[in-house]
């Protein structure tokens, strides 16, 4: 990992309406990492994605992405980034392969050096047998998988990834998450990854921010994070900086 | 039985009534009264004053007296078939196995089920046949002057007709709904066979607007007394003729009998029995019908081969990016039932329309045929159904969920737009030529004017296509079919199309509202005989105009990032 910088924001706000969706967003994210962006439900963070990877304008504050001021180059930017969204919008009439072949020829790739990249993706997924068969037949976490590998199709410098693993099997998710750090260590890629999961943001990211209501209210490596926190990992961590408290009362109240 | 029953009943009221949900009692309550003053009062008040104007009792009393029986089962045929089919249409578009599965999971009985969803709907539907019988009805009464208790009773026969027509259609739905799953696949199966039974709606309500003549004697002919339809169409016409206070003879009676073929003692138990059958069938049934074993989410996986030699010749001919977009592009639109549905739905329209337009002409004694005005104001509607019914909406894009896959690549959004559109432009061409060769026959056309149709048609189609392509791309925030985003794109397309098209008609009317004579300034331009090509030329600029204003607007508003 090299010490430059592929996402910054200044003071990045959102509103949507009265909703203020992100709040005076600085962060920094380095070339090489792999960032795991964590928070609550509604707590901004797909906004925040959206913005960055160039589908929503902020409402007010600047961003670079690799280098690239956001509101002046937004399709060089998507360009050299991949977005796996939180809700797949697949093609269910299409096999994976056609899929791809569709996302590769949006990005302006085809030919063989494209059906050979589907290819080597859909073997390391473990869809190979099923690359045929039309995606209305595939369950959940091979819809997903076929989503992870439209991301990586046109080797992106940086990738977005919302919720990876939400859907995977525990094999499959380990398969994401080497394929993540390989990327990383490989090729310099980086990651921007949001989730709910403090157990994957543990075993990949090397970078943690917290958002809660829109605001960033900690960044920094885990060790930092669970150091600053006095917490035994990063679950911990988290809970005790969201102020989840489980009552035990209260959880029997209702009856 | 607990009340379960009526909790469903009462989920399914509320969701019907949806669009009433602020003040929703205030609200049913008004429909229902004012629909009960309409029945009872405005419906036979307007029936009575508008026959009146138009034909003096006596003769509607001779016809009717002649015509009733055939006349009868046409008017319960249609309503048979809009209560069978239209909550069925509906409830194919939204399969509910999953809510299937929270009942069931609740330990709530089938036959619970199968009463709360029945129940539910019977406010909507009896709705609607409040404001639809009285008009028929009051007619009848008028000309056979039926006695309230006559009327009464036939309101009564009606009331029954319409629950056990609506219990049925429950069954049918529940059976298919059980038997599709809740798959994707099921799903474009369902909202491809909802498409198709929209299809079966139009043909009676043509029969019923343009062939009412012949569909009596059709339906008098003794095949349809196997139909309930017929039974129950029979014994309201034995009731207007038994408490009529124009005492009908004797003979007179014996020829309703003759032919009608049953009397009311026998329509009357046939009927029983179908309605006791029906609701003895859904009980019975209830247990099968709401299993879904392994069966109803079991997949039948479809795997798909190399591309075809047209999609080869495709790529050939473009063999980029673009081309493996557009040969995507038409393998989806392929795939997709609803997709072949819309294609059956727009060319059976296609086809209909001039059929009946030249049935009207012949039977109004307009031996001519179709000039050339007529055959490309005709055509002209039914192809530009064709191309903005079927390439509306879900036919570009599915859900918004596909607009981040599209977005998130560089100028993406513009490469599909292009890509689908090429693709409609080739999937037209087969399209246009059904509805051309029948308009062609229909008007004895050489082949210099069938060259000149098939031209002026393809055009419609692209055209249509352009502003269909336009409007959904620059309102792609819908879910499903059923949103109101998607729907509102639908009937925008359709209308936009259709008033486009006829342009120059609007001008005209400006025009002569600011002293104009349009007509006859084109005229003076092209000549009469030019007419009818500047009337087809006018309305297609004026629709590649506004296609290629929308889809160039839409195309921006799918490449600009979201507010």
């Amino acid at each position: 990992m090299n010490n430059s910088v592929t996402i910054k924001t200044h003071k990045l706000n959102k509103h949507f309406g009265p909703v203020h969706a992100v709040r005076e967003l600085d962060l920094e994210v380095k070339e090489g990492s792999r960032f795991g962006f964590l928070g609550p439900n509604g707590a901004g963070k797909t906004t925040t994605v959206r913005i960055l990877s160039g589908l929503m304008k902020q409402s007010s504050g600047t961003a670079t992405v690799c280098g690239l001021p956001l509101d002046q180059k937004r399709n060089k930017i998507k360009e050299i980034t991949g977005l796996l969204p939180e809700t797949p919008g697949l093609y269910s009439k299409l096999s994976a392969v056609e899929f791809l072949e569709f996302i590769g020829a949006l990005n302006g790739k085809n030919g063989s050096q494209l059906m050979h990249r589907i290819d080597s993706l859909l073997e390391l997924l473990g869809l190979e047998s099923r690359q045929d068969d039309l995606i209305e037949s595939y369950s959940s976490g091979m819809k997903q998988k076929v989503l992870i590998a439209s991301t990586l199709l046109h080797n992106p410098k940086l990738v977005f990834l919302d919720e990876p693993t939400s859907r995977l099997d525990p094999s499959a998710s380990m398969v994401v998450k080497e394929l993540i750090q390989v990327l990383a260590d490989e090729t310099a890629t980086t990651f921007f990854i949001c989730t709910h999961q403090t157990s994957f943001a543990e075993d990949v990211c090397d970078g943690i921010g917290i958002i809660i209501d829109g605001s960033l209210v900690i960044q920094g490596t885990l060790e930092g994070i669970t150091t600053a926190t006095n917490a035994r990992n990063l679950e911990e961590a988290y809970l005790r900086i969201v102020g989840s408290k489980v009552d035990r009362e209260a959880l029997l109240k209702w009856r | 039985m607990s009340r379960k029953w009526f909790s469903i009943a009462k989920a399914e009221f509320l969701i019907s009534t949806v669009s009433l949900r602020e003040h929703r009692t205030r609200n049913m309550g008004i429909l229902f009264v004012f629909g009960f003053l309409w029945a009872i009062l405005i419906a036979p008040y307007l029936g009575g004053t508008l026959v009146g104007l138009m034909i003096p009792i006596g003769i509607l009393q001779f016809l009717l007296a002649s015509l009733l029986p055939g006349l009868m089962r046409s008017v319960m045929f249609f309503i048979w078939v809009i209560l069978l089919i239209i909550p069925l249409s509906r409830a194919l578009q939204e399969l509910k196995i999953g809510q299937w599965e929270i009942f069931l999971s609740h330990n709530v009985k089938t036959r619970e089920i199968l009463i709360g969803s029945f129940l539910g709907k019977v406010p909507f539907y009896t709705l609607l046949v409040i404001y639809i019988a009285p008009p028929f009805l009051a007619v009848l009464f008028l000309a056979f002057e039926v006695v309230l208790v006559g009327q009464l009773l036939i309101y009564f026969l009606l009331i029954v007709i319409i629950l056990v027509t609506i219990w049925l259609s429950n069954l049918i739905t529940a059976a298919i709904q059980a038997k599709l799953g809740e798959s994707a696949r099921g799903k474009d199966i369902a909202n491809g066979l909802a498409i198709l039974l929209a299809i079966i709606t139009i043909i009676p309500i043509y029969g019923i607007m343009f062939y009412s003549q012949q569909m009596s004697h059709l339906l008098g002919m003794n095949i349809f007394l196997l139909f309930p339809f017929t039974w129950l169409a029979d014994i309201i016409s034995w009731l207007a003729i038994l408490f009529s206070s124009l005492n009908f003879s004797l003979d007179q009676i014996l020829l309703f009998q003759q032919v009608l073929h049953f009397n009311l003692l026998v329509n009357t138990m046939l009927f029983i029995v179908f309605v006791l059958a029906c609701v003895g069938l859904g009980l019975l049934s209830a247990d099968r019908i709401f299993t879904f074993n392994i069966g109803a989410r079991t997949e039948q996986i479809t795997t798909v081969k190399g591309n075809s030699a047209f999609y080869r010749g495709i790529r050939k001919l473009a063999p980029g990016s673009f081309g493996a977009l557009v040969v995507t592009s038409m393998k989806d639109f392929f795939r997709k039932a609803s997709n072949l549905s819309k294609i059956a739905y727009g060319i059976i329209l296609a086809v209909l329309l001039p059929i009946v337009m030249a049935h009207l002409m012949t039977s109004l004694g307009e031996t001519g045929g179709f000039d050339l005005m007529t055959l490309l104001m005709v055509g002209g509607i039914g192809l530009a159904v064709i191309g903005s019914f079927t390439f509306s909406g879900t036919s570009f894009m599915e859900s918004k969920d596909q607009l981040w896959v599209i977005q998130t690549t560089p100028s993406g959004a513009s490469r599909f737009v292009k890509a689908r559109l090429v693709s409609a432009f080739i999937i037209a061409i087969p399209l246009c030529i059904i509805p051309t060769v029948v308009l062609a026959i229909l008007a004895a056309a050489g082949i210099e004017l069938f060259l000149f149709l098939l031209l002026y048609g393809y055009a419609i189609i692209c055209g249509s296509i352009i502003f269909a392509t336009g409007v959904t791309a620059w309102n792609p925030n819908y879910e499903n079919t059923k949103s109101p985003e998607h729907q509102m794109n639908v009937i925008i397309t359709m209308m936009g199309v259709q008033i486009i098209l006829y342009a120059p008609i609007l001008i005209s009317m400006i025009g002569d509202i600011f002293g104009l004579p349009f007509w006859d300034l084109i005229i003076s331009t092209v000549g009469r005989t030019g007419l009818p090509f500047a009337f087809a030329l006018i309305g297609l600029v004026a629709l590649f105009t506004m296609g290629g204003i929308t889809l160039v607007k839409g195309t921006r508003a799918l490449l600009r990032p979201e507010h």
